[in-house]
């Protein structure tokens, strides 16, 4: 009944010498190893030659332009902000910063630790999952945060004043029926890599080290498919998805000088995330026509229709009554091609995802839209607000996601995401 | 809440001993609390009981008898249905949880009487052989963690509950339990780590005002009721504090 102090007294789930270890420092919780943490060095080598790492660093975040390949995994992860004053929410977004720098560059087992790293106490729970085995290759993986309106809604942290502009609870459209256990979230994650394994480490490593600061509300995983045969990857309808987006100089995505928000805003971009259910199974009971029709491009070649090529450009212009491409298609309602629209373009970025079955015996599958731009409602619910009764909107069900600010991007060493709201 | 926690001891068998002390103290509440209960079922008072039912589970929790560690009789007290052939109807379903269950479902005297009478007879028979029972000093830093572990794992994930909700009422209990343990240990951990203790006690601190802000004029709402946003402040600041309990035991550990 007694412990020995030389002799573990029972060789149980662990073997304990009572009176032995170090006097190591404490650090244990969030808030303290953020301060270790915030320290990392940009200019680290990645742990692996052979897999590619996206630089954290630079003037906006990763995961929207940077790499230009869309990763192959992702996953969108919608928290609670529980921090209650300003100061833990910048120890919660440099923590946030460590990690995301950390990951992105990967970590080698036999590279030392820098000292403030290290764990609390020596000997304690494994500081790695393990789930990729001992070295962590960068494996291409970002991660991208936003903010939503309730964080600068939050009395507690001050930012009123710095709420960026249009930045809104996401509106409802008239054929949404958003679901709240999917819907919002004070702060978004959006984490992408090139294998499952990594995203899913990605977020348990992140919500490691916030416990405490940050709640998970709600999460979704999705997949970027590998081409079939060729070119722009496939949705779950069968269609090549992501053929047009706006090239990065044509400034419809980040956030400048003259965009009319505030300056710590410069850099950043707004984030539109849809859960939109797709209903694959009626959907297939439609004919290869109206798809096409209803998408405005044919399936086997991507190519708009009558066009042969996927990367063709539909031409309106000379199609004005819809004899070629029907006048309610949804890349032409989407985006009509016209001086007028033009400026409500805007960068999508969307994955796959596949849940479950649901009350009857469906999947539930779809798409997790997720769109870059620097003006939300003139972009996003512009589009949004043509597509409201095009022919598809019958095949799909949008149940959740959330409008967020995407921070700007670190470039200083020392630097963490949202540091000009502290300043 | 303990009125006052317990000073630390100074060596691991000083702190085994002051546990035992401890429990045997909350056995004596529970013995009393299980006598009572045992009247009222069997006076078909069942709004009472329920109320001394939740008095007793506390008592228990409080124990911190964390992953088994009064054997078969540990189980009699406070066993579930899981793993039961019948379940919830199954004979071998006995003490506080099967009092629970019936008192959430309708049943009365018929079919608690008897499970009330025993659960008081296996209290006392704890209690008598609480002295001679192998308590070891390894367990202590790991019954520090595991205890709010089980809260997690057991009360606030539903897994636990018969029917009354009360997995918020456990849980700060549960809490009780730990700060008594961790008081006990409190020279030991600040030799090895000097101000853990500090450390840890500000994250118990941050769980008990958030299950504190849970309640309704001192009484706790079931936890299901509650929206997600309700049960976040509690379930960050339970995370928040089993991170820093987690390196309690490695502090003991001779592995690694
Ligand atoms: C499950 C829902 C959706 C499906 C299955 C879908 C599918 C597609 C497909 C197959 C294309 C053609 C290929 C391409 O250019 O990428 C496309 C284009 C496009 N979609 Fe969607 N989409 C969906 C939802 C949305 C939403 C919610 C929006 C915005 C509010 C949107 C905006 C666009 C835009 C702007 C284009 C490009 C049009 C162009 O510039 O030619 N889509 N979509």
């Amino acid at each position: 009944m007694t412990s020995n102090p030389t002799t573990p007294p029972r060789p149980g789930r662990r073997s304990f010498l009572i009176g032995a270890g170090s006097g190591a420092a404490v650090t244990a919780l969030a808030a303290t190893a953020a301060n270790a943490a915030i320290h990392s060095s940009p200019s680290a080598t990645p742990a692996s030659a052979t897999a590619p790492a996206v630089p954290f660093h630079g003037a906006t975040q990763a995961g929207v332009y940077r790499p230009a390949d869309q990763q192959r995994q992702a996953c969108f992860a919608s928290f609670r902000v529980l921090a209650t004053t300003k100061a833990e929410l910048k120890t919660l977004l440099q923590v946030l910063t460590a990690q995301g720098v950390k990951l992105s560059t990967g970590v080698r087992a036999a590279d030392p630790v820098p000292a403030e790293s290290l764990p609390a106490i020596a000997g304690g729970p494994p500081q790695n999952s393990g789930v990729l085995g001992e070295d962590v290759p960068p494996d291409s993986f970002t991660m991208t945060v936003g903010l939503a309106a309730s964080v600068f809604d939050n009395p507690a942290f001050g930012l009123a004043g710095k709420k960026p502009k249009g930045l809104t609870e996401m509106t409802v459209f008239p054929n949404d029926t958003p679901d709240p256990a999917w819907t919002g979230g004070d702060l978004l994650l959006q984490l992408c890599a090139d294998s499952t394994d990594m995203v899913h480490y990605a977020l348990r490593e992140i919500t490691k080290a916030t416990r405490g600061l940050l709640a998970l509300s709600w999460k979704i995983n999705g997949f970027h498919s590998a081409p079939r045969p060729a070119g722009t990857p496939r949705n779950l309808f069968g269609y090549k998805d992501g053929i047009a987006n706006p090239a990065q100089d044509e400034q419809l995505v980040w956030i400048t000088q003259g965009s009319g928000q505030p300056d710590w805003a410069v850099g950043g971009t707004f984030i539109v995330v849809r859960l939109i259910r797709m209903l694959v199974e009626f959907w297939d009971r439609v004919g290869l026509g109206e798809q096409d029709g209803m998408i405005g491009r044919h399936r086997v070649s991507g190519a708009p229709l009558g066009a042969v090529k996927e990367t063709d450009v539909p031409d309106y212009a000379n199609d004005p009554d819809g004899q070629n491409i029907p006048l309610d298609a949804h890349i032409r309602m989407a985006n009509p091609r016209t001086k007028a629209t033009d400026a409500s373009r805007l960068l999508r970025r969307g994955y796959n995802y596949d849940l479950g079955v649901d009350l009857n015996g469906n999947m539930q599958a779809g798409l997790i839209f997720a769109s870059f731009q620097r003006d939300i409602k003139a972009q996003f619910e512009a589009t949004q607000l043509r597509l409201v009764n095009e022919p598809m909107t019958d095949y799909i069900e949008p149940f959740g996601g959330g409008y967020f600010i995407g921070l700007p991007g670190v470039t200083a060493a020392n630097g963490f995401l949202g540091e000009g709201l502290f300043a | 809440m303990p009125d006052s926690l317990p000073a630390p001891a100074p060596t691991m068998d000083g702190v085994v001993a002051a546990y035992r002390n401890y429990v045997s103290g909350q056995l004596d509440t529970l013995t009393g609390q299980a006598l009572s209960l045992k009247a009222s079922i069997g006076n078909n008072s069942l709004e009472v009981a329920r109320r001394q039912w939740l008095d007793a589970q506390m008592t228990w929790q409080r124990v911190g008898a964390a992953y088994g560690s009064f054997g078969d009789l540990g189980s009699a007290i406070n066993g579930l249905p899981s793993g039961l052939p019948k379940g919830s109807a199954d004979p071998g379903f006995t003490g506080l949880h099967r009092l629970e269950y019936g008192l959430f479902h309708g049943q009365g005297p018929a079919e608690l009487a008897a499970v009330a009478s025993k659960l008081y007879a296996d209290v006392v028979e704890l209690h008598g052989k609480l002295p001679t029972m192998e308590l070891a000093g390894s367990d202590m830093p790991l019954r520090c963690h595991e205890i709010l572990e089980d809260s997690l794992r057991d009360n606030l994930s539903g897994n636990n509950d018969q029917g009354s909700g009360m997995a918020l009422a456990l849980t700060s209990a549960d809490l009780d339990g730990t700060r008594v343990v961790l008081a006990l240990m409190r020279t030991l951990v600040d030799t090895l780590s000097p101000g853990y203790t500090a450390k840890v006690t500000a994250t118990l601190d941050r769980l008990g005002n958030a299950l504190a802000r849970t309640q309704d004029q001192g009484t706790w709402p079931a936890w299901r009721t509650l929206p997600l946003a309700a049960r976040q402040p509690v379930t960050g600041a339970l995370g928040a504090a089993l991170e820093s309990l987690a390196y309690v035991p490695a502090l003991f550990s001779t592995d690694d």
